[in-house]
């Protein structure tokens, strides 16, 4: 009786998975060795769409812009996260120093775009402020710069909101005997706050490199990797090659490379992580 | 001291944007102008704004499309992945770890893995532009995650309440319905919540996998709106719309902040 229904219980969610991830996932690393434009019937080309991501300018760009991204939201958001969090998480009031930060985490990535096209336009406010005349989303590489900055914005709060929570579960001990020791400021932070708080650390910068390199929707809304490619992320050039060129083969390696990239980065830096402690 | 200077002088460069776009979200829709943006117009026009942009934008279709995705799709996704995990821990279902990993191993694959097949495949499926259709790949993705969830949660149950059970006679469905759901509501809420936010957020199977109003969620039809900010649709209208989608899943949060933290735990997430 029991053995009966047991998998017809966990069928709806294999079939749900297998059906629309697995399956997809594969077809896709299929057609990323084809020729295929979404009538015909794709045609087998071999590895010759990955010899051609080589010497694509586009896709040289991209990986510039993707370099970018990753490098900046493993440093900025983290970095000054970490900073407003050790500045505020044992001062009176602390959740009231922190609220500017919180707030614009609220907004979506479409919701985001709104805010700040304004500010960022040529003739906006931005340019008014600070008594310039620059479209600051027309030139690469400052326009990945600058929407980079827009995302440091919107992702700081939350992971002040992680370290905060880190830091308030560290052990008090170590810290007090440091303060009685007369460590203070700097040197409290570098030689006690600093070790205990590495490990929480390394799973924020994780999760930022990841999140780094699938960078697609904050340039979307933005510029839509313009004006011309030149804020292109490899997501968005993904997308753009698949479904406004019709290069549905090529889009497909382009997805391919996007996903051995995130595995071996991910795969690295786990391992250099799980090596270091 | 310092340290209190340093957060008031970066909260204030923070609160800037906010404090723009709540100044201006409020401003008459014809008065926008770059120049006097820092200054309240004195009249509070949010709502008119919003009238225009979900008239202008057809924004209402939209709105309600995304609201039944977000919705429907964690609901089916926490239920199907909490069967799952139900059936693996509790109902030890033969090779059941090999069954959590296939499920679970759905978390890992890039969206960009999946737009192409999904794409040619609704379309010959004739689930592209359906509702129906992103509701099933939706829920889909919710499932490795409660699944994940759920399993650890299950596992913390004592197996006794399943036996006690059996004795008493109850079926597996009813046990599971009546005993394991009901007491799993906070790491379900969890899960509905993260799930609920990734949908109600979701850009690019929208624009991906839709094409008319009725279908396509909000994010994928503001975005759209967006391009044409330079095209017409005034600033505050805009940012009227922006500000107004971004609340519900900022209601929902706070309205269940507590139990969202519990749930985790418990979840040992």
């Amino acid at each position: 009786m029991l053995g009966r229904f047991r998998h017809g219980y966990v069928a709806p969610a294999a079939l749900l998975v297998a059906g629309l991830l697995y399956a997809p996932f594969l077809w896709t690393a299929y057609l990323s060795l084809t020729r295929y434009d979404g009538l015909e019937p794709p045609t087998w080309i071999g590895l010759r769409n990955f010899t051609k991501l080589f010497d694509d300018p586009a896709l040289l760009t991209s990986t510039r812009n993707t370099l970018i991204w990753v490098v900046g939201t493993m440093v900025l958001p983290v970095g000054l996260g970490l900073l407003v969090a050790v500045l505020s998480y044992d001062l009176r009031g602390g959740a009231w120093y922190r609220l500017p930060f919180m707030l614009p985490y609220a907004l979506s990535g479409a919701g985001l775009a709104m805010v700040w096209s304004p500010i960022l336009s040529h003739g906006g406010i931005a340019n008014l402020m600070l008594g310039v005349d620059t479209a600051f989303l027309q030139d690469a590489p400052a326009n990945t710069v600058a929407m980079l900055l827009v995302w440091t914005w919107q992702q700081l709060g939350v992971n002040t909101l992680l370290f905060v929570v880190g830091l308030q579960s560290i052990p008090k001990d170590p810290i007090e005997a440091a303060r009685l020791d007369g460590a203070s400021g700097w040197r409290l932070f570098r030689h006690v706050i600093w070790p205990l708080m590495r490990p929480l650390t390394a799973v924020v910068v994780g999760l930022a490199l990841v999140a780094g390199l699938k960078t697609f929707d904050i340039v979307w809304v933005l510029t839509q990797g313009g004006p011309g490619r030149n804020s292109e992320t490899l997501a968005v050039t993904m997308y753009k090659e698949t479904f406004v060129a019709s290069e549905y083969g090529y889009g497909s390696a382009v997805a391919v490379m996007l996903t051995v990239v995130t595995g071996l980065a991910s795969y690295l830096y786990l391992k250099r992580q799980v090596t270091a402690t | 001291m310092i340290r209190r200077a340093v957060l008031v002088l970066l909260g204030l460069v923070w609160i800037g944007p906010t404090y723009l776009l709540l100044v201006n979200a409020a401003r008459p829709a014809g008065s926008y102008d770059p120049g006097s943006a820092w200054v309240p117009s004195g009249d509070f026009a949010l709502f008119e704004n919003f009238g225009r942009a979900l008239e202008g934008a057809d924004l209402t279709q939209s709105l309600a499309s995304t609201a039944l995705y977000s919705a429907v799709s964690p609901l089916l996704g926490v239920l199907v992945g909490a069967l799952a995990g139900y059936t693996i821990v509790v109902l030890r279902l033969k090779y059941g770890f090999w069954w959590f990993l296939l499920i679970f191993g759905g978390t890992i694959f890039p969206s960009q893995m999946l737009l192409v097949p999904l794409f040619v495949g609704y379309s010959d499926a004739g689930l592209y532009d359906s509702r129906l259709g992103m509701i099933l790949i939706y829920t889909a993705i919710n499932v490795p995650l409660a699944a994940f969830v759920l399993r650890n949660f299950y596992s913390g149950v004592a197996f006794s309440i399943f036996e006690a059970a059996r004795m008493d006679g109850a079926s597996t469905w009813r046990i599971f319905w009546r005993i394991y759901l009901p007491i799993s509501a906070s790491a379900l809420t969890a899960v509905f919540i993260l799930e609920f936010t990734f949908i109600w957020n979701d850009l690019i199977f929208g624009l991906t996998l839709t094409q008319t109003e009725e279908v396509r969620p909000v994010m994928t039809a503001i975005a759209g709106l967006m391009t044409d900010v330079y095209a017409g649709t005034p600033v505050p209208v805009g940012l009227a719309a922006g500000l107004v989608v971004s609340l519900p899943t900022v209601v929902l949060f706070l309205a269940t902040q507590r139990l969202f933290a519990r749930g985790l735990s418990l979840g040992s997430f």
